[in-house]
């Protein structure tokens, strides 16, 4: 017996047997999601459109996000601790805390329904407009990713969590609407704080101090979880949170790695964040455990479009760098692509690839130290420093820097990345304003112009008019 | 009143008398708002303390536009416009710019400045939570600024000279509480414009003669035994209320409202506790500035304030609070959709939350939503 959503979940990697296995839960959650039968058709056509499903890893990949959201959608239904924590956070916590017992659930609720009702079904829109009914008004440069967990709790998609693990060290927009969330929903939350307080120039350097205290903080979150879950959060599961952490990196850093070798572009952009953001999205078994599995299936099919010569974009293109590929539009980023632009790595995969190479999660102050050397976390040089390096390092013509509007920490960026990165390195930056989560404003259409200018630039400079 | 009309010369002839301290070897340090730097460390040190303060004008913000994309705070927009024109003369004879880091718009400030300027920046984090560790960092942020200060003017800060000033800043803070707290009767001896001005004017003048000031304020106010003043009493609340940014008091008293107490993050002097003089000066000094002081939305959770203005509505007596915020400050945006509800099963009273981003054009509907709003809650 087939049902009107067999194809899509074909579409997504799904095994039949797997399908008619889970249906009823399939069912119950789509029906907690309000999509029907013309949702479904669409998406299949928005899926085609836009993701590179002649891959089996990338079916894959999005299916491992699709199953993800339903287990999100159903957790308090079956049973589960519900832990949710913030975008971008400092991995660790989560991991250990999903480690030390299989009866809690540790996701990151907005980033689960970006990459799914997104990426996949092109329904954020209702979700959206519930976050801005209920504490995120539109007009007010307010983050559309908290939108959508301030959206998907009030239109009763996502479940009211058991404990919130606010990172609090980086933007000031989450913390202050799990507050909100708290005020009206009452559980509880823990906020690992911190202060982005490195003057310009300093970066790698920091003061001891600071990642002690952010050190003290990480570690709170874990104290905090056993005294609300009532469950030890042992070395031993941090060691077994940190090592699922780092398959999964290490998957993530060989794609990186194959396509910085690849002669021309063998994989969409698109893609490689559909995967990286597993490390993200959850610290589930599903993505900790599937996924360097299926980054692996991934990773071997790009290696024989290497062989093969295969390439997405014209072998000759300039070459830019992003910031990030949009969160829940593949379109846009698609869209920079079909411009003519080559998009070998962005600046965020860049520093995901980085980590988890050395310090396991030993202490708070380890990975605090760890976090610090990154850059974002520690502040705007730093941030800045990265790009121009992996600009560099990945020997690009371009950066189109989409920094994210509402976003404070990025925003502040808007133009001193631009300077320094062209100062620094030669290399031409477009600052372009746009929106990471939401795409009704800042859409395909309305960046086209600005790339399309870009692309001309770059490539009169490489000579290829 | 005479002791405002000698502040107000004082303030004129301030950035004379700052150029001619520098002339004689003593050291500007300028800060941003927000409380959190302990004015007495640079007391102490010999120097001088300026507060940043100054607000209300849109063409700085759109100078900022050259520095920094629109979505950051309006006051901090203008603060990036000043610094890089030098249209703030403080800007430009400051020694050594403190800023202590309360949330990422403050933050940019200090970037774009540092970035785009020669200003030699002393950074130092506010962090968001009320906790011992916290505290600890506080504390060390300001003992480095006390080294940092040190090294600049060569001078020692001894226990004594911090107890010195910590005394004189005591006494300021006390008599500008004292001033306030008078606004709980309903006569009103002293109108917020005129409280806000001394508030705004401790940020700039000299500190002894601040405190004469008060001193004189509160000698003549004392005595006064003024009518009692028709409308609803305000309680005007927000983010940021800068030196020159006027037009919501003008825009309060126009439609018949009394504003009788302000809370502020930026621009009214937190003066509701005193620095212990018992024990370490420094630990005081971070106890007071960090951990009892009323904090502001950017603190996670911000329950504290919240709880203490609806302290402050009951204390003053108010029929409604005015909830004033710059454009893009998201923490206090965030709480202004919450914090009605709180208030009005506290209180029963109403709120209007008002937003500007210093544009002439916003006056008009900002006067019609506040004559709308002192109308309904008029008795």
């Amino acid at each position: 017996m087939t049902d009107y959503y067999d194809e899509l979940l074909a579409i997504c990697g799904f095994e039949v047997e797997e399908i008619d296995r889970e249906r009823p839960r399939i069912e119950k959650a789509f029906e907690k999601l309000e999509l029907g039968d013309e949702d479904i058709k669409k998406a299949e056509n928005w899926v085609r459109q836009n993701h590179d499903i002649d891959l089996v890893g990338v079916r894959k990949l999005l299916g491992v996000w699709l199953k993800e959201l339903i287990d999100l959608v159903l957790a308090k239904d079956e049973g589960k601790r519900v832990v949710y924590y913030g975008f971008p956070t400092i991995a660790g916590p989560a991991a250990a805390i999903a480690a030390a017992s299989d009866e809690i659930y540790c996701v990151c609720p907005d980033a689960v329904l970006c990459y799914t009702m997104g990426q996949i079904f092109n329904k954020l829109t209702p979700i959206l407009e519930a976050g801005e009914e209920n504490g995120l008004p539109p007009g007010h440069g307010l983050c559309s990713l908290q939108q959508i967990r301030v959206g998907g709790l009030a239109k009763g998609i996502i479940p009211v969590p058991d404990l919130v693990l606010t990172s609090s060290y980086y933007c000031d927009m989450g913390s202050k609407t799990d507050e909100l969330l708290h005020e009206r929903y009452g559980h509880p939350a823990v906020y690992a704080d911190g202060s982005m307080d490195s003057r310009w120039g300093e970066f790698p350097n920091f003061l001891p101090e600071r990642a002690d205290f952010l050190g003290i903080q990480l570690e709170k979150v874990l104290s905090k979880a056993t005294e609300v879950l009532g469950v030890e959060i042992t070395k031993k599961a941090r060691y077994e949170g940190a090592s699922r952490s780092r398959g999964l990196f290490g998957a993530v850093r060989e794609l990186v790695g194959l396509i910085k070798g690849a002669e021309g572009q063998p994989l969409s952009i698109v893609e490689v964040e559909v995967a990286r953001r597993l490390t993200s999205g959850s610290t589930s078994r599903r993505f900790m455990t599937d996924g360097p599995q299926i980054i692996a299936i991934l990773n071997q099919e790009v290696r024989e479009r290497i062989d093969k010569d295969i390439v997405v974009v014209e072998r000759d293109a300039p070459k830019v760098m992003i910031l990030m590929a949009h969160f829940s539009d593949p379109s846009i980023t698609r869209m920079i692509e079909n411009m003519g632009l080559s998009i070998p790595v962005t600046v965020h995969t860049t520093l995901a690839s980085r980590i988890m190479k050395k310090t396991p999660f030993i202490s708070g102050e380890d990975l605090a130290k760890e976090q610090l050397e990154r850059g974002p976390f520690h502040g705007s040089y730093g941030e800045i420093k990265r790009a121009a390096e992996a600009a560099q390092e990945f020997d690009v013509d371009g950066v189109i820097f989409n920094y994210i509007f509402n976003c404070r920490p990025i925003a502040m960026l808007s133009h001193l990345l631009k300077q320094f990165v062209q100062k620094e390195t030669g290399i031409p930056v477009l600052s372009l304003e746009m929106d990471m989560y939401d795409s009704r404003t800042y859409n395909e259409s309305a960046l086209r112009i600005r790339v399309e200018a870009f692309a001309e630039m770059l490539r009169a400079k490489k000579n290829l008019l | 009143m005479r002791a405002t009309e000698k502040l107000s010369a004082h303030l004129k002839n301030r950035l004379a008398d700052l150029n001619r301290a520098r002339e004689e070897g003593r050291k500007i340090i300028c800060y941003t708002p927000g409380g959190y730097l302990p004015e007495e460390l640079v007391l102490a040190s010999g120097a001088i303390p300026i507060c940043l303060i100054r607000g209300g004008d849109h063409s700085m913000v759109e100078l900022a536009g050259s520095y920094i994309c629109r979505w950051i705070d309006t006051f901090c927009r203008a603060q990036i416009g000043y610094g890089v024109s030098g249209e703030d003369p403080y800007y430009s004879i400051l020694d050594l710019l403190v800023v202590p880091v309360t949330d990422n718009h403050i933050r940019a400030v200090m970037d774009v400045l540092d970035y785009h300027t020669d200003m030699d920046i002393f950074p130092f984090g506010v962090p968001h939570m009320k906790e011992k560790a916290a505290l600890d960092y506080y504390l060390q942020g300001i003992t480095r600024l006390k080294n940092r200060l040190e090294e600049l003017t060569r001078n020692q800060i001894t226990e004594s000279r911090l107890r010195e000033a910590i005394l004189l800043c005591n006494r300021e803070r006390d008599l500008l509480r004292k001033i306030s707290l008078l606004r709980r009767s309903r006569q009103v001896p002293i109108n917020s414009k005129e409280f806000v001005a001394l508030n705004h004017g401790s940020f700039i003048a000299d500190k002894g003669f601040m405190v004469e000031v008060l001193e004189s304020v509160w000698e003549e106010l004392e005595g006064l035994s003024p009518p009692v003043q028709e409308g609803p009493r305000i309680l005007l609340t927000g983010s940021t209320l800068a030196l020159g940014d006027s037009k919501i008091l003008d825009m309060i008293k126009d439609s018949g409202g009394v504003v009788v107490i302000e809370e502020f993050a930026e621009g009214i002097r937190p003066y509701w506790e005193d620095v212990d003089l018992d024990g370490d000066p420094m630990a005081a000094l971070a106890n007071c500035y960090f951990m009892r002081r009323i904090p502001p939305a950017w603190f996670r959770p911000g329950r504290e304030r919240l709880e203490f203005l609806i302290r402050l509505a009951k204390d003053f007596n108010v029929a409604g609070v005015i909830w004033y915020q710059l454009m893009y400050r998201e923490s206090y945006k965030l709480e202004s959709f919450y914090f009605p509800n709180m208030l009005r099963k506290e209180t029963e009273l109403s709120m209007l939350t008002v937003e500007s981003d210093y544009e002439a054009s916003e006056s008009g509907p900002l006067r019609t939503r506040i004559e709308a709003f002192i109308e309904a809650i008029r008795e």
